[in-house]
């Protein structure tokens, strides 16, 4: 046997001392109070990284979140590099290594760099640590669950499925990566928020009592939109426009408004049971989504959610959460008020350099995201979020598809629901699919 | 090791009080040394016990029944490419830590009484292979015990899903109701999709062109056009009989009453119950071959006679491996069942459905009012009761008209082997349980205003369908003609991984089957 070397000791006394503190914090979030122990399963908030042996990231789908998330990978501490790149059109490849060597001095090796439908096999075949997914979400599923079994960490923008057998493939590789010992981030990005989390231990202690109801919105303005240009196959178009195309995106409260829609998820610590919805197509020019829904959701504790999301200009605008506890409510994300409209508890947000009070919560939650991942990898706490992602995901799935047909859906139909919507065949050229606005009931005869 | 360590102390503290030691005492130190000495020899004796009965060899001495040894070496638990070899006990017992010692025991009495007591040979060893049986005998901790991740890398997307299903149905389901023949082989027992199911059986005669011919109210025989298939209709003439059972029935169950008066139109009735030769020929009229969702045929016009869409291929093998042929075709659905009728209607010319339950039992009857149409006392013809148990019944006479729990051996039979009713017909009694076209309720028989009925049909609305006759996995109260039961969805559809659901199998119900009847026009 080798003799041990003498840097091991202080290596270890390092290694300890890292333990020590992560387990300082770690200790923390057992929390006590009037009300029995929870563990909260939290982990600290660092503000970078650890550092570690290099990893090396694949960026699959580099439109504008797949650079930004490129990018914040980057950011999130020592040692973490952009290895190889895959999307299926040649100009956001392009794009994307001019900005990486602009902004980064970034610059790709030719092998490394795919383009087509299937350009993201290729790049799983090569010697990436990390993907970093961020295609319109009816990739996901299957991308996702090819790179789980190619035995990369994940990191994926939400949503994650466009429909019930998307969801349920997107938990069952999530199950898989979770016994292969894979770290999987989500790109919920309130979850890694310190002031959601913080106001989010405060509930769980108790602070506002049981909750009650809760409300998610977003309401905002329309997003964006592509017209047809000469040259552009149907497919392409579709993908160029994929946010307003339901087989794509999964319509804007899936694509959108499951942010909301997690966090409550979050706080309440369930899914819901059923939904009962409804939405139009008033103002938008392509596609077939609609631009405003409304949705009931109901827990098994006969909790609702009022969920309600909307991309209309000109209209009262409004991105938030909101909890009533027995005991107060809050806004989920930085105050917690008595039922008289005191305030009870109030997030401390940290001051930035110039002394002002940052408002985003000391780190960017894109970023965050991404220190979370590394950190995981680095020090072996497994985290994988992607199941619980796609529960929310199902969970928004499930309002729209209650809101498209006018039906109450259930949570037991959406976990066995053979749903999958898309073409048959994803190629570029015609797509041979009749984009139909969903009309919920019937005329009166 | 409790005694031992007791023992050395004792010892050990007795040399320690420094007691000068006496002559006499040399005896007890002697019983002391032969104690320890009989503990070492008995916790050595006692381990090798316990591992000698533990080897495959061991269990084999005793369970010598074709079931065991030689299907068990054909299993992936001895013939798999990883060479890892699972044992009897590995499965047979839980795992050590979760009462081992004590369900060994257990075990170890029963079997030797078994074997004391019992005939090896007249054993029903392939019903008991069943899974309803077969899950006594299997401990889920020793499957999980070995198999502690279901979601490994390379699983299919069918064994995701079926997982996923399971984590969260676990308290409802047992490894085995998927992989009951990981242990010991079983063609019959296949969890798959079945796509060659029913495709190969030639029957060696002529194609009939034209369908039978109905003249008056007499019995006929039914061609089913372009197919070999022929079978017998019996003429049913009207009539009006009390539809129930008196409360002084023995082993009667409360939704068997009040007793009803009830008048039934003539029809005709299958003399026997749908075969699989019958069934079939439906199966490969109209049947889609290969395809994989249900859904993908409910987006054609189903129920439209014109563009019927007909069952897909089953998941695993509802004939269970018995034959097909003439045995009764059995584990379609209702929904299924229903199609038949329609697609029979249409390729025959006639208006074929399933009975009314009112058309049923009086068709079972048969002019009787005695619990079977044939003589006997159902107290008397079961097994439950420990001296029944223990010095048998004598099933002579339902034994030659009913194949029900007592001389199924777990199996349906071929029409041939029993005694028709009054009217001519066969098996309305046990062998496979038969659909009937009303919905169940237990107090459907209060609901009708008082006085004479005619052609009821059941209350308007339900969740579940009635099922009359019993099949050869009942009891003798359950064969008797007044008996109801009902379709069990949820349970019957269990293990189908397929999503959603099969409508055309179930895949956890081998017992029920049905029997046509074609309307009179008088």
């Amino acid at each position: 046997m080798e003799k041990p070397k003498n840097t091991s000791r202080r290596k270890f006394i390092e290694n300890s001392a890292l333990l020590g503190a992560l387990g300082a914090v770690g200790m923390s979030q057992f929390l006590q109070s009037c009300k029995p122990r929870v563990k909260l399963d939290l982990k600290p908030f660092l503000d970078e990284a650890p550092d570690g042996e290099l990893l090396k990231a694949g960026v699959v789908g580099c439109g504008g979140r797949g650079t930004g998330a490129a990018f914040n990978y980057l950011d999130a501490g020592p040692n973490l590099s952009i290895h190889a790149v895959a999307d299926v059109f040649q100009d956001r490849v392009d794009t994307f290594r001019g900005k990486l060597k602009d902004e980064r001095g970034v610059e790709l090796d030719d092998a490394n760099v795919f383009v087509g439908f299937d350009a993201y096999k290729r790049l799983l075949e090569t010697d990436v640590d990390v993907v970093i997914m961020a295609t319109p979400p009816y990739f996901r599923p299957e991308q996702f669950a090819a790179s789980v079994e190619a035995r990369k960490h994940v990191f994926m923008e939400k949503p994650v499925a466009v429909d019930p057998v998307g969801a349920r493939a997107i938990m069952a590789a999530s199950k898989q990566a979770e016994s292969a010992g894979l770290c999987v981030v989500t790109g919920t990005q309130r979850r890694h928020g310190r002031n959601y989390t913080d106001i989010y231990k405060q509930v769980k202690m108790g602070t506002m009592g049981d909750i009650v109801s809760a409300n998610a919105y977003w309401n905002m303005a329309h997003l964006w939109f592509r017209e047809q240009q000469s040259g552009w196959t149907e497919m392409e178009y579709m993908i160029r426009d994929w946010v307003n195309w339901t087989w794509l995106s999964g319509d804007h409260i899936v694509e959108q408004h499951i942010h909301n829609i997690d966090v409550i998820n979050w706080f309440t610590g369930k899914f819901p049971v059923k939904a009962v919805g409804m939405g139009s197509r008033q103002r938008r020019l392509t596609g077939d989504c609609f631009d405003n829904f409304s949705v009931d959701f109901v827990y098994d504790d006969e909790v609702h959610m009022h969920s309600m999301c909307r991309q209309i200009d000109d209209c009262a605008n409004n991105v938030s959460e909101h909890i009533r506890g027995t005991e107060g409510y809050t806004n989920c994300k930085d105050t917690i008020w008595n039922p008289d409209q005191t305030v009870k508890y109030e997030y401390e947000y940290p001051l930035d350099a110039e002394g002002e009070i940052d408002k985003t919560g000391g780190n960017n939650h894109l970023v965050q995201e991404h220190i979370d991942l590394v950190t995981a990898i680095r020090t072996g706490e497994q985290v994988v979020q992607a199941e619980t992602t796609a529960k929310s995901n199902l969970t928004a799935i499930m309002g729209r598809q209650s809101a498209y047909t006018g039906k109450e859906v259930t949570w037991d139909e959406m976990m066995s629901s053979d749903l999958k919507i898309g073409p048959e065949e994803i190629v570029m050229g015609p797509v041979g699919m009749e984009a139909i606005i969903p009309i919920p009931g019937s005329s009166p005869e | 090791m409790n005694p031992l360590i007791i023992k050395l102390f004792l010892a050990s503290t007795h040399q320690m009080t420094g007691i000068p030691r006496k002559k006499g005492k040399r005896y007890n130190r002697l019983i002391f040394l032969s104690g320890i000495l009989l503990g070492i020899i008995l916790i050595f004796a006692g381990n090798t016990a316990v591992v000698k009965t533990s080897t495959n060899e061991f269990c084999a001495a005793c369970h010598v029944h074709p079931q065991a040894t030689q299907t068990w070496k054909r299993s992936t638990h001895v013939d798999n490419q990883r060479g890892v070899l699972v044992n009897c006990v590995d499965c047979h017992l839980p795992p050590k830590g979760h009462g081992y010692l004590k369900e060994k025991a257990i075990t170890g009495i029963r079997d030797v009484w078994g074997k004391i007591t019992k005939d090896v040979e007249s054993l029903n060893w392939e019903e008991k292979s069943h899974l309803e049986y077969a899950k006594d005998h299997v401990y889920e901790l020793s499957c999980i015990g070995c198999h502690q991740n279901n979601f490994p890398l390379g699983l299919s997307v069918e064994g995701k899903e079926a997982h996923l299903y399971y984590e969260q149905h676990a308290s409802e389901l047992h490894c085995i109701n998927c992989h009951i023949a990981v242990g010991h082989y079983s063609q019959d027992q296949i969890h798959a999709k079945n796509v060659d199911f029913g495709m190969s059986v030639t029957v060696d005669k002529q194609v009939y062109t034209e369908p039978g011919i109905i003249d008056g109210l007499n019995d006929f025989t039914e061609f089913i056009p372009d197919t070999k298939v022929s079978f017998e209709m019996v003429a049913i003439p009207g009539g009006t009989y009390l539809m129930g059972s008196p409360e002084t029935e023995p082993l009667r169950s409360a939704d068997e009453g009040p007793r009803l008066e009830v008048k039934v139109s003539s029809f005709f009735m299958g003399r026997m119950e749908v075969s699989w030769e019958e069934y079939l020929a439906f199966f490969k009229q109209t049947g889609v071959q290969g395809k994989t969702s249900d859904a993908y045929l409910n987006v054609k016009q189903a129920g439209e006679v014109d563009a019927i869409s007909g069952p897909t291929p089953p998941w695993g093998a509802p004939d269970q491996g018995w034959g097909k042929g003439t045995m009764p075709a059995m584990s379609m659905t209702h929904h299924a069942v229903e199609v038949y009728c329609q697609w029979l209607s249409k390729v025959t010319d006639k208006k074929y459905r399933l009975p009314t339950e009112a058309e049923w039992e009086y068709a079972a009857r048969g002019g009787t009012e005695t619990p079977y149409y044939f003589e006997g006392d159902p107290a008397k013809y079961t097994k439950r009761g420990f001296i029944r148990k223990i010095f048998g019944v004598d099933t002579t006479n339902i034994s030659s008209n009913v194949n029900y729990r007592l001389n199924s051996m777990g199996k349906s039979t071929l029409p041939g082997n029993t005694q028709r009713n009054p009217f001519g017909l066969v098996h309305m009694l046990g062998n496979v349980a038969e659909f009937c076209a009303d919905w169940y309720a237990a107090d459907a028989y209060e609901m009708y205003p008082a006085g004479r009925v005619d052609n009821p049909t059941g209350p308007a609305k339900g969740a579940e369908y009635v099922v009359r006759g019993g099949s050869y996995k009942d009891e003798a109260d359950r064969v008797r003609s007044a008996a109801r039961n009902y379709t069990k969805t949820d349970s019957w559809l269990k293990t189908d991984p397929q999503i959603p659901k099969s409508i055309w199998w179930y895949s956890d119900c081998f017992y029920v089957g049905f029997r046509v009847v074609c309307e009179f026009d008088e």
